[in-house]
């Protein structure tokens, strides 16, 4: 059959692709995760000036277009260093998902009771290590559902950095597309691609949600 | 010397003034009972010792030593104060043990091993041998609260403060957790026992302190307070409890 054939063509060039989309997606997921905390911090944070930098930073984020970021960011950071595509690409999207991160973060970090806060405190920790110790581990465990929403997210964002020359893997079905002259075919395919992808991530989020809540997990079963 | 003493202290939120001058001394041993009614100040009191509050007006010292909450070292204050929620406020991400021996290895810097059998001896006392493996989860109210009071006594605090912590549980468990209390205070640790347990107070307080209003009422012995209150509204109070 011909679809065989056409499926046959292409399944080992865009799984290779594939390989360049999930590096970039986890490596601008991995950034956004940090510039995500520490824009909590910042719109969590008593000093007004600390928290306009973070009000900035996340309405910037999330009131543009995507593309637009990318393309702004790209050629902005190419006019002051030289980076390769992958890596003008990777950040902008770290840029993009951190302002969402951090949206996550904050929300999670100020929704764990200030009684455990009081409880650590009354026992002589620092407000640091009552952050490291007691807050975070728990803000985290809650923000993982809405965290893996945003790679999610993250994943399908990714195909945008086609326009930036990255070979990944929805600019590889581009270029077939335009090769073959079978544009339904090869997005039907690469379109699989992602969906398989984001059924595994989805299954893993939601190992890594059991994982991380042992207590909750024994308390039921 | 006192272990606190406490002059015209006063704490307002926003408009709303709490506590309005309240001086108070508790020596070292004592077990001092704080009662009266809902919204009095009780908490903020208790909250105020250990700094989770800051006064307004008035002095706090400890051991003798002006606290200042601006330039003191709280964390150092606070290490050496126990503190028992009404609502537990157990870790839920850690185990029995790991909640017990979280602030000792953490802020003291005591190696585990030593953080573990503290705790492991803790436990015996509080009587939740068993529980050591357990997530807060699977505790029923009254092992929970025993095991925060184990939480506190791992710091080996100078003194404990109780804030109505068998105010949120079942009534069949609020004896496991007042025995515990009680084996605490004929050790001779200085507790201060904010409680609508009247035996409780009536047996082991060494002072019943009656506040309304954000004022101390009256206090004095036991036998003073319940058997001879001198002002109305303690006696108004007595007649609704007991
Ligand atoms: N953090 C706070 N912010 C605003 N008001 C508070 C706060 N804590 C306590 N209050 C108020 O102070 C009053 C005394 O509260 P509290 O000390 O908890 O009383 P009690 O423990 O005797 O019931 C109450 O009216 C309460 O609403
Ligand atoms: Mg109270």
């Amino acid at each position: 059959m011909a679809f065989i054939s056409f499926v046959q063509e292409y399944f080992w060039g865009f799984l290779l692709a594939t390989r360049l989309t999930l590096l970039l997606t986890a490596v601008s997921l991995a950034l956004a995760v940090v510039i995500g905390l520490v824009f909590a911090f910042l719109k969590i944070s008593k000093n007004p000036i600390a928290n306009l930098v973070a009000a900035g930073y996340i309405g910037i984020t999330r009131g543009m277009p995507l593309i637009v970021q990318l393309m702004f960011l790209y050629f902005g950071i190419s006019k002051l260093v030289v980076l390769s595509s992958f890596w003008a690409g990777t950040l902008a999207l770290a840029f993009h998902a951190g302002g969402y991160v951090a949206e996550i973060l904050r929300g999670a970090i100020q929704n764990i009771d200030k009684g455990q806060t009081e409880a650590a405190r009354s026992l002589g920790m620092s407000r640091r290590k009552t952050m490291a110790l007691i807050v975070l581990p728990q803000a985290f465990r809650r923000a993982v559902p809405p965290l893996g929403n945003q790679f999610i997210i993250g994943l399908k964002d990714s195909t945008l950095v086609a326009f930036l020359g990255v070979p990944e893997l929805f600019s590889k079905s581009m270029t077939a597309a335009a090769a073959n002259y079978r544009p339904f075919e090869t997005y039907l395919m690469s379109g699989t691609y992602y969906l398989v992808l984001v059924i595994i991530f989805t299954w893993l989020v939601s190992k890594l949600e059991k994982r991380l809540s042992p207590d909750r997990q024994e308390a039921t079963s | 010397m006192s272990m606190i003493e406490i002059k015209g202290l006063q704490k307002s939120f926003g408009d709303l003034h709490v506590l309005k001058g309240i001086d108070l001394t508790i020596e070292l041993g004592q077990v001092v009972v704080i009662i009266g009614p809902s919204g009095s100040g009780k908490s903020t009191l208790l909250r105020c010792i250990n700094f989770l509050e800051f006064p307004n007006e008035g002095e706090i010292r400890v051991n003798g030593e002006l606290i200042d909450p601006k330039t003191s070292n709280l964390d150092k204050v606070r290490q050496h104060m126990g503190m028992v929620f009404q609502q537990f406020q157990l870790f839920p991400h850690k185990n029995v043990l790991h909640n017990i021996t979280i602030a000792p290895v953490n802020v003291k810097g005591m190696p585990n091993k030593k953080a573990v059998a503290i705790a492991r001896d803790l436990l015996q006392k509080v009587g939740l041998p068993e529980k050591e493996k357990a997530w807060p989860s699977q505790l029923s109210g009254g092992q929970k609260q025993r095991v925060a009071i184990a939480r506190a006594l791992a710091m080996d605090p100078d003194i404990m403060l109780f804030d109505e912590v068998t105010s949120a549980l079942d009534p069949e468990l609020v004896n496991e957790v007042l025995q515990v209390m009680q084996d605490l205070a004929a050790g001779g640790m200085t507790m201060v026992v904010v409680t609508h347990e009247m035996g409780f107070a009536k047996e082991m307080a060494d002072q019943v302190v009656m506040m309304d209003d954000g004022l101390i009422v009256e206090q004095g012995t036991p036998e003073q307070l319940f058997e001879n209150p001198q002002e109305e509204r303690t006696q108004a109070f007595l007649s609704q409890v007991l």
